[in-house]
């Protein structure tokens, strides 16, 4: 069953593959993509707006010296406000080669000084005296970046405020800033796909060690479940272990199994000669008295070995429900009832009264419900066919179920011939049977013992007074977490 | 009495303004083929003796095309200029008044023009891509050998010497532009004042004292110069004084030793011009290797692209002092400055003893 399992994988590969979320890689890469480019963006735009800003400050300054020196020249000529435009200040301004110059010289108390009579424009915040003030307005068909300065006249003979205004248009503004913007921006674009051209490198580099061991796991022969050998990275330790660990399971399963098996084949074979055997010794036997013993005695034997079937059966299943059903909380009493109900006709064909003493109402445990029913099923047959053994009949079969602190207890109680003492470690093992001449296949107290180790539960095996053998039980009780402080 | 001569005097020449203007403005002169599919006007301050030749050839290359040619003084051409912005006669308008034509071109009246060569003009001679400069012209001073006084002067402080040394000859011989009339004599005297302000206070206040004369164009100073009436003519257009010199053994022509000033003559083709097109093509032409070299061959112009400027050029101009190129950028505009402009003007006048 489990080779055949592994057998189906390869062929089921390419299915898998497609079922499954987008590769690993691709999710790797396009997110580093979309995170990039969101960067690179953001860097873009702030670029842009620096680049902007840093022209406007730059060239400000040549706007803001052409001021001064004008403002420095104005001065008083026959009672009248007057300036004479030094040539340097224009020599500044041509250093923006190809901007427009536009300007205004006013004063409070002569109005027109010199420039350009309509250029009528107002500072966008309130004019303060002797600040400086930058902005853009549209002149003459084009945006003029204008310095505005308004200050009081400081010779004696004269009041009031001198006004000048000069602007320059924006085009060496514009080249700055697009320049600069320009080279950034192939800057961004090229760090933004190195790191993409790293990321998909990366992303090959860091899944390569995984695609080493899903090559050395293809590569196996279908039944080889030795750990995996190969030296990869830390960060796969893990997934070899899990995956070594999952495999060592797999084996222990597989021998479980491969024993279990040959176990039960010759388990089978015994009982199946002896049949042989009576059989033949009904064919030979001449009178029909004899022969219809002897055919008694096959009947005898096929039911006895319906029975080992049988129980090798559900031991199948409950090992398979063990390993496949989650344990949940199930009331003890129900298999406990079921199985004392199931076994009560069949123990008084032998003479053997089953009762059930519960002092409690629900007894909730934490397991399986079908496990613990068979668990009870081969406890009570056990002690119903221990009961028939011995010199004296024994009458009386007890299953009480009682309540501790934290845990139940059941006991299963018979007054038959008893285990001896140093039986009582082996019963548990599997095919070990204290007697043969009675039937039971040896498998049963095995099969407890799992389903015990199943719900780590504890089982003891004690002496009934005065003669006769107790199975006690003791399981935790379920707390769930609403109730859980009423049970303690 | 004083008041009623100064206004005498004003009328006076507000009438010669008018009279001088009716007289140049109608002449214009057409060049090529009557029946020219395309006509290219040009409005020039440029003379057509030097000028003429280079138009001729611009036909001759393009037969489709007319030119109607008109010769206006600079500052004429300036106020014309903008007085038809909303509907432009002229395609073309070319003048070596560098300061007016910049000053177009701030004031939005011109139109951006971009070709191969306009492209590949040194910095200082375009601006904006809105004004070409295509020839370079060093201004000089003219000198009548047979009459002038003592030996030729070198500079300006060899003319302040003679003036001193003769000073009674010297009176009413010396002829220079009249920077009220002429655009390109106001230019020459703003940039004169602005490379050596002290030496230009010195000459203007002799010419003051020598009663100076004052002309509206180049060639009358010449042509007195020659005729003996004057002995030196101070800043003129050193193409026209060279062409003079060539057929005139009695001038000279003398290249300031102590700094030269080198001027242009650009040309702008007004917003909304009509056949702009042509009008680049004719600055296309201008600019042309083989033009450039015709300009300086046959002494019509100096011209503007280095790689025409051959040795023949450097013997023309002579072994000078330090050239200053006025360049064509925003700082021509402060010579334009309206309060600059005014107290320039009154100071020059008040220099040369004209009423105003």
């Amino acid at each position: 069953m489990w080779q055949k399992f592994l057998r189906r994988q390869k062929p089921n590969k390419g299915e898998l593959v497609s079922e499954s979320t987008p590769s690993l890689r691709r999710r790797f890469i396009i997110g580093g993509i979309i995170i990039i480019s969101v960067i690179a963006a953001l860097a873009i735009n702030f670029v842009f707006e620096y680049s902007q800003r840093l022209a406007d400050i730059s060239y400000d300054r040549l706007l803001r010296s052409a001021l001064l020196q004008m403002d420095e020249n104005i001065g008083l000529m026959h009672n009248e406000v007057t300036i004479d435009i030094p040539w340097s200040a224009f020599a500044t301004l041509a250093q923006a080669n190809d901007d427009r110059v536009f300007y205004k010289v006013v004063s409070s108390s002569q109005g027109f000084i010199t420039g350009y009579r309509d250029l009528n424009i107002t500072p966008p915040k309130p004019p303060q005296l002797d600040k400086i003030q930058f902005f853009d307005r549209e002149y003459s068909g084009e945006m003029v970046r204008f310095a505005w300065l308004e200050r009081h006249l400081t010779e004696s003979e004269s009041t009031g405020t001198v006004r000048i205004i000069i602007g320059q248009t924006r085009l060496s503004r514009e080249e700055l800033s697009s320049s600069v913007t320009e080279r950034a921006v192939e800057v961004v674009v090229m760090i933004a796909l190195v790191a993409v051209a790293l990321i998909v490198l990366g992303s090959q580099l860091v899944l390569r060690p995984l695609h080493r061991i899903s090559r050395v796991l293809e590569e196996r022969q279908p039944g080889d479940l030795t750990p995996i050998n190969i030296k990869t990275p830390k960060e796969t330790y893990h997934l070899k272990m899990v995956i070594n660990h999952f495999m060592a399971r797999l084996q222990t399963n597989l021998e479980q199994l491969e024993n279990y098996t040959a176990d039960a084949a010759h388990q089978l074979r015994t009982p199946l000669a002896s049949l042989r055997a009576l059989a033949e010794n009904a064919r030979d036997k001449t009178s029909p008295e004899r022969q219809q013993e002897a055919l008694e005695n096959i009947v005898t034997q096929c039911d006895s070995l319906s029975q080992t079937v049988t129980l090798l059966l559900n031991q199948a299943v409950v090992s398979h429900r063990m390993q496949t059903n989650p344990k949940e909380p199930v009331d003890l009493l129900v298999p406990v009832t079921a199985s004392c109900r199931e076994q009560a006709i069949t123990a008084l064909h032998k003479g053997v009264s089953l009762s059930l003493e519960a002092d409690v109402e629900r007894a909730m445990v934490f397991g399986d419900a079908f496990a613990l029913q068979q668990m009870m099923q081969n406890l009570i047959e056990n002690a119903v066919r221990y009961s028939n053994l011995g010199a004296e009949q024994a009458t009386e079969v007890v299953v009480r179920v009682e309540e501790f602190s934290n845990y139940y207890r059941v006991s299963v109680i018979d007054y038959g011939a008893g285990i001896p003492e140093e039986e009582k470690k082996r019963v548990f093992e599997r095919f070990y049977r204290g007697r043969y001449d009675t039937a039971g296949s040896g498998v049963g107290l095995a099969m407890v013992k799992d389903i015990i180790d199943h719900h780590t539960a504890n089982i003891t095996i004690l002496d009934t007074q005065p003669k006769g053998t107790t199975f006690q039980i003791d399981i935790a009780k379920y707390q769930s977490s609403n109730d859980s402080g009423s049970l303690l | 009495m004083m008041k009623w001569l100064v206004v005498f005097f004003s009328l006076f020449l507000m009438s010669f303004n008018a009279f001088a203007q009716a007289l140049v403005e109608p002449e214009s002169i057409e060049f090529g083929k009557k029946d020219a599919p395309r006509v290219l006007r040009i409005h020039s301050s440029i003379d057509l003796a030097s000028f003429g030749p280079l138009i001729k050839g611009f036909v001759k290359r393009y037969p489709s095309i007319r030119v109607s040619y008109t010769d206006i003084n600079t500052s004429e051409l300036y106020k014309q200029t903008i007085k038809e912005s909303a509907h432009p006669q002229a395609s073309l308008v070319i003048s070596s008044a560098m300061g007016l034509q910049i000053k177009l071109v701030n004031d939005g009246y011109a139109q951006t023009y971009h070709s191969y060569e306009t492209d590949h003009l040194p910095s200082y001679a375009q601006w904006r891509h809105q004004v070409f400069a295509f020839s370079l012209e060093p201004v000089v001073m003219l000198v009548n050998k047979d009459h002038y006084p003592g030996p030729l002067p070198k500079d300006r402080q060899d003319v302040l010497q003679t003036i001193r040394q003769y000073s009674d000859f010297m009176k009413g011989r010396i002829g220079t532009y009249d920077i009220r009339q002429s655009g390109v004599g106001y230019l020459l005297a703003s940039q004169d004042a602005r490379q050596a302000d002290t030496t230009w206070g010195r000459l203007i206040e002799a010419f003051g004292s020598h009663q100076v004369k004052t002309y509206c164009c180049t060639h009358e100073i010449i042509d007195d110069v020659a005729s003996g009436k004057l002995v030196l003519g101070y800043n003129l257009l050193g193409s026209y004084a060279a062409q003079r010199v060539k057929e005139d053994t009695r001038l000279k022509m003398i290249l300031p030793k102590d700094y030269a000033l080198m001027v242009m003559r650009v040309g702008l083709i007004p917003k909304k011009a009509p056949n702009a097109d042509d009008a680049g093509l004719f600055l296309d032409y201008l600019l042309t290797d083989s033009v450039q070299r015709r300009m300086q061959a046959e002494t019509l112009m100096f011209p503007i692209q280095p790689n025409v400027m051959t040795k023949n050029t450097l013997n023309i101009l002579g072994k000078s002092g330090p050239q200053r190129v006025v360049e064509l950028d925003q700082q021509l505009l402060v010579g334009r400055d309206y309060a600059k402009q005014r107290r320039f003007i009154k100071s020059w006048e008040e220099a040369l003893e004209i009423p105003h």
